[in-house]
């Protein structure tokens, strides 16, 4: 990308000796098995409620006509994320070099900001009690798995993909799987419109599946009552 | 063929060839990519966590997997990168496998009833108590006859503990699950093909018909298979169609989902062989050389079944049948995955040969891209072993005498025999089972058994929790959960074969103790001083030394180190390195390594033809022993059946009045169904097992209820939408749940999964969170989360225990329903079970067995039979 076209200083993507992590997700090898947000939340502990990446899913068509889409989804770890523009109190910050979007727990004072400025509604709001990690009560969200990836290692949802959907890599790189994918393959990206150039791209995600707004790809009245449990239950 | 001369042209298509082989081959230049796993970092202290491999077991596939532990705890589960099979990749389940252990609801002491059986009164006792009384009880039984002490398992993964256990006792009264899984399809393949399932190289095929497999949610083999689905579909670019009466997450992936009448798969794959036959689209060679039938017996064999006949049966057209029989049949290479779909019917083994015809009349066996045989590894058992029981118990895992085909037992079934005498019970064991929740009839029949302390007068549990069976035990006897305890294990659940264990990752929790242990004391407490010849079969220190009795001397194993190399490894042989830019396991040079094709064409060396004689049909015999066959003047192995052929005509069902070709039977009651009546199924989530998920805290909260699915047409015709209360009616029960309308299902069937509605399983399970735990378990803080307050409803009181007469297993997906708006008066999971209906119904079942007034009567084919006096002897204990 040339320098004209960059927006915000921060921008990484194309800046020589930078890395530029992204993840590719090949939806069309998406198979809804789940693996990636049950790893997820064994990295980290998560909580119930919350959810660092989660696989929503839509089923379209007539019978006997019907097929099933996943859209895994995560932080797209923008290039220009809103979240760190909107965050009060520099909470929330970007990795110069890798473009991993991160939240500081200790300087978050929970107000919400970032979960409201998220077009992606990739945020969330750790609860009072977990399992063994003591942070709570502040905001908290997908890390790309940056102790993993300083590690040389991919992110925990990638790592178990048992489709092999999830593809991560440094973008920067010419050579690497995930510029293959993207430079010999159509690529989507979610809320395009709102110019936070993501960094997750899809493989095979049909616009008319993937623009449903914040709650993409969820059954509508399942959503609808289990909201209502979700929120009773988190006094919302 | 003469050698061709080069041309140019020739010369071209070398070149395009080479070029070919050139893009299969590794890319030039490529990045540092991050590494696919092997190690493992805490997300807050950023310390590098400790490592140990084992093999997953929440379910039956047996993933190769490595534990990471932290301050003392297993925090993280993932793939074992070595494992061939696995590829350094889990599951849901599989990756939520720690929470088995840390399930706050464990038992982690022995437990002693104190009020009536099932009141959930319970005294804590320590083991030389509870060892003390189980041994009294035993003792007791061994002195009436060792067959009325019984042992049933769900899963034995002991690797031969729990046989020997129950041998060491003299009893031949052991009981397994199978009937109530996938054993009619093990029916229908063995006589066939030899032991086991089938391996399809989903990888490196063009074209699958899968028949009722949901082979990327459950299955066999979920995980390993899944993977290869996924490669074929979009680097292979295979086509692959699903016939499923329900858009399962395979049939929702499949380019085509053809829905069918339940039970009908057979009569589709009879038609699309019908149209291969007809249209001279077989593999003759294969079929002439290789089977005991020929293509002309096929041909005449196959001629009524017609698509248009076929069409009747299915609902699917005609059309559609010819289609997809020309795609199949010209297609190559192209395979067959089958699984619960067709076989758990009345006559589900049908079913299944008539779809595993299919690669038969095509050619597509033991071929890359095709049907393969399942390629495992066995291992020897701890000398000395115990000798075979005196006397057979009437019914056990692998023989029942009203099913004498059934290999692989009649389990649902144990409680009609208990009750109507022909099993005597005195002492109970149960080991890492839940009939009360998992079978047929479910609390309205095994709680009604179990409840009877003159029908089974000592009922010990071998466990981990209280879930609906333990409920009713006597004595709890803590088990270890599968992160703390040592097992041998291999699964063909890829083209590679593997040795693998479990080893503990951490210490048994509380006071639990790993199953050969507990056995070994329950033992030890009988016969203290070795006099009454027991003790001498349970000779081991501990887990890890009955190991080495199995491992140590295992060819090759031995020579990399025994069960210390499986220590470190977790796997044997390690095939290759997981490339981390392609996910697949390469050799030295970068390339995936390759599979062994064809098995059945290996060649008998001279050594191995040293003394042996060839009978006139090929058949290479060498000490009494079938060792392999000759075929078009070599000596191959062959398949391993005993005629080292493919027996497509089974001669073993003549002898009972079953048809021994590729046949199709309808359901008869599906033949009389009322407009307004439809067709229960059930089905398995991708995150849940049969039953013991529900305490699984992150499984629970993707999926922890079960809405009926229904088609809308059919809501509409009943006035149901999404969320309405429904009652469900079959012929024995009742149950009152929620619907969910969806396109993704057959008009003629509703499905209710299983995996939800426990009334027992624990806090979690249950949804009764503000108890506390009650039997040594810690608390873990996020239960305070859990936020959903619905657990759904289990379907299996109302549905009957009904046995398939060749296969013995259980006919799932045959249960007739009436579904209604619910009444004023229903209420949201209300469940009832009638015990005389479900009696009468496994009475009427009976009378399709070989034995049975109606088994002639749905073969009129095999008019010749000369009727069931005439097989007893051989329906005898073999």
């Amino acid at each position: 990308m040339s320098e004209e076209l960059r927006v915000s200083s921060i921008e990484t993507r194309g800046v020589p000796g930078k890395r530029r992590y992204a993840m590719v997700i090949d939806t069309r090898r998406c198979i809804g098995c789940m693996a990636c947000q049950v790893a997820c939340k064994a990295e980290y502990d998560t909580p119930l409620g919350v959810n660092r990446t989660w696989v929503p899913y839509k089923v379209t068509g007539k019978y006997p006509n019907v097929k099933k889409h996943f859209l895994p989804r995560l932080c797209n770890h923008c290039d220009d994320p809103p979240c760190v523009r909107n965050c009060p109190v520099e909470a929330t910050f970007k990795v110069d070099d890798g473009g991993f979007v991160l939240q500081r727990y200790e300087r978050c004072i929970g107000c919400r900001s970032c979960m409201a400025a998220c077009p992606y509604n990739a945020r969330f709001m750790l609860p009072s009690h977990r399992t063994y990690t003591p942070i709570t009560n502040v905001v908290d969200k997908c890390t790309f798995c940056f102790h993993r990836v300083t590690q040389n290692l991919v992110p925990a949802c990638v790592q178990t993909c048992v489709g092999r959907a999830r593809v991560f890599g440094d973008l920067n790189d010419p050579n690497s799987e995930v510029s293959y994918l993207v430079a010999h393959n159509p690529t989507q990206v979610l809320r395009p419109e709102q110019g936070t150039k993501p960094h997750v791209f899809y493989i095979g995600a049909d616009r008319n599946h993937t623009e449903y707004g914040r709650d993409a790809y969820r059954r509508i009245e399942v959503m609808e009552s289990e909201h209502a449990a979700w929120k009773k239950h988190f006094d919302l | 063929m003469d050698m061709p001369k080069v041309t140019r042209r020739t010369f071209l298509k070398v070149s395009a060839a080479a070029g070919g082989a050139a893009a299969a081959a590794p890319r030039l230049l490529q990045a540092m990519e991050n590494e696919l796993g092997g190690r493992d970092y805490g997300p807050v202290t950023m310390a590098q966590r400790q490592a140990i491999p084992y093999t997953c077991h929440v379910c039956n596939i047996q993933d190769g997997a490595i534990a990471y532990v932290e301050n003392g705890r297993i925090v993280k589960l993932e793939g074992n990168p070595e494992h061939v099979s696995t590829r350094g990749r889990l599951c849901a389940k599989g990756n939520a496998g720690m929470w088995y252990t840390y399930n706050p609801d464990r038992v982690l002491y022995p437990l002693k009833r104190v009020g009536a059986r099932g009141e959930g009164k319970w005294k804590r006792i320590t083991w030389e108590e509870a060892l003390t009384e189980v041994a009294q009880r035993l003792d007791a039984a061994l002195k009436e006859d060792p067959n009325t002490i019984m042992l049933k398992w769900g899963r034995d993964r002991t690797g031969g503990a729990l046989i020997r256990f129950m041998h060491t006792l003299g009893s031949d009264n052991t009981m397994n699950h199978t009937s109530v899984c996938e054993s009619s399809k093990k029916v229908g393949l063995e006589p066939t093909w030899g032991p086991d399932i089938e391996t399809p190289d989903f990888s490196k095929t063009k074209y699958v018909l899968n028949f009722g497999s949901n082979v990327l949610e459950a299955s066999y083999f979920h995980n390993p298979l899944s993977q290869r689905v996924t490669e074929g579909r979009i680097d292979n670019h295979m086509k692959i169609v699903t016939f499923d009466v329900r858009l399962s997450n395979t049939a929702g992936y499949s380019d085509e989902w053809i829905p069918v009448f339940p039970g009908t798969d057979g009569a589709v794959a009879l038609a699309i062989g019908h149209v291969i036959l007809r249209d001279d689209l077989q593999d003759s060679e294969f079929i002439n050389t290789w089977t005991n039938v020929t293509v002309e017996e096929l041909k005449e064999h196959y001629k009524s079944f017609t698509p248009e006949w076929a069409e009747k049966i299915s609902g699917v057209p005609a059309a559609t049948i010819e289609r997809l029989a020309h795609e199949f049949a010209t297609t190559k290479p192209a395979t067959v995955f089958t699984y619960r779909g067709p076989a758990k019917h009345l006559y589900g083994s049908y079913n299944e040969k008539a779809c595993m015809m299919l690669p038969i009349l095509t050619g597509n066996v033991e071929k890359a891209g095709g049907y393969c045989l399942p390629r495992g590894m066995g291992w020897p058992q701890p000398n000395p072993k115990p000798p075979k029981p005196a006397k057979h118990a009437y019914a056990n895992h692998h023989h029942h005498p009203l099913f004498p085909l059934a290999s692989h037992g009649v389990s649902h079934l144990t409680p009609f025999d208990i009750f109507e005498g022909r099993t005597k019970v005195n002492v109970y064991f149960t080991y890492m089972d839940n009939p009360v929740y998992t079978n047929p009839g479910a609390q309205a029949v095994w709680g009604q058994l179990f409840k009877d302390e003159k029908l089974i007068p000592f009922f010990v549990s071998i466990s981990t929790v209280i879930g609906e069976e333990t409920a009713y035990a006597d004595i709890i006897l803590p088990d270890c959960m599968f992160l703390e305890r040592w097992e041998p294990e291999s699964m063909p659940n890829s083209l590679w074969p593997w040795l693998g264990i479990r080893q503990p990752i951490i210490a048994p929790l509380g006071e639990t103790r790993e199953t050969r242990v507990i056995l070994r004391d329950i033992i030890h407490k009988l016969d203290p001083d070795g006099s009454r010849g027991m003790k001498q079969y349970w000779n081991f220190k501990d887990g890890e030394d009955y190991m080495r009795q199995h491992f140590d001397n295992i060819p090759g194993l031995k020579d990399v180190g025994g069960l210390d190399f499986l220590k470190k490894k977790g796997v044997w042989p390690i095939y290759g390195k997981l490339d981390s830019r392609t996910g697949k396991v390469v050799d030295k040079t970068g390339r995936e390594i390759k599979a062994e094709y064809e098995l059945y064409k290996k060649e008998l060396s001279d050594s191995d033809m040293m003394g042996a004689t060839i009978e006139p049909n090929g058949l290479i015999v060498k000490n009494g022993k079938a060792i392999g066959i000759r075929r078009n003047g070599k000596n191959y192995v062959g398949f391993p059946t005993p005629n080292r052929l493919l027996n497509v005509r089974v001669d073993e069902w003549a002898k009972y009045g079953f048809n021994p070709m590729p046949t199709f039977k309808r359901v008869p009651w599906h033949e009389t169904m009322k407009d307004d009546e439809l067709v229960l199924t059930t089905y398995k989530f991708n995150v849940h097992v049969q039953s013991r998920t529900a305490s699984v805290k992150w499984l629970a909260e993707i999926v922890h209820n079960n809405p009926m699915w229904i088609n809308p047409e059919t809501a509409k015709k009943i006035g149901v939408k999404t969320g309405d209360l429904v009652r469900v009616e079959s012929k024995v029960g009742y149950l009152v749940t929620k619907a969910y309308v969806t396109e993704g299902i057959h008009p003629k069937v509703v499905a209710i999964a299983t995996g939800c509605g426990h009334w027992e399983y624990g806090r979690l399970a249950t949804l009764k969170l503000n108890e506390k735990p009650q039997f040594g378990g810690t608390e873990d803080p996020d239960l305070k989360n859990v936020w959903w307050d619905d657990k759904g409803v289990h379907p299996n009181i109302i549905i009957p225990a009904i046995a398939d007469p060749i296969g013995g297993s259980q006919a799932w997906y045959d249960t007739v329903v009436r579904v209604t708006k619910a009444g004023p008066n229903d209420k949201y999971g209300d469940v009832f079970g009638d015990f005389q209906k479900h009696l009468e119904a496994y009475r009427e079942g009976l009378r399709f067995t070989y034995k049975g007034d109606l088994h002639r009567k749905m073969h009129p084919e095999m008019a010749h039979w000369p009727g069931p006096e005439q097989s007893q002897d051989q329906g005898q204990h073999s």
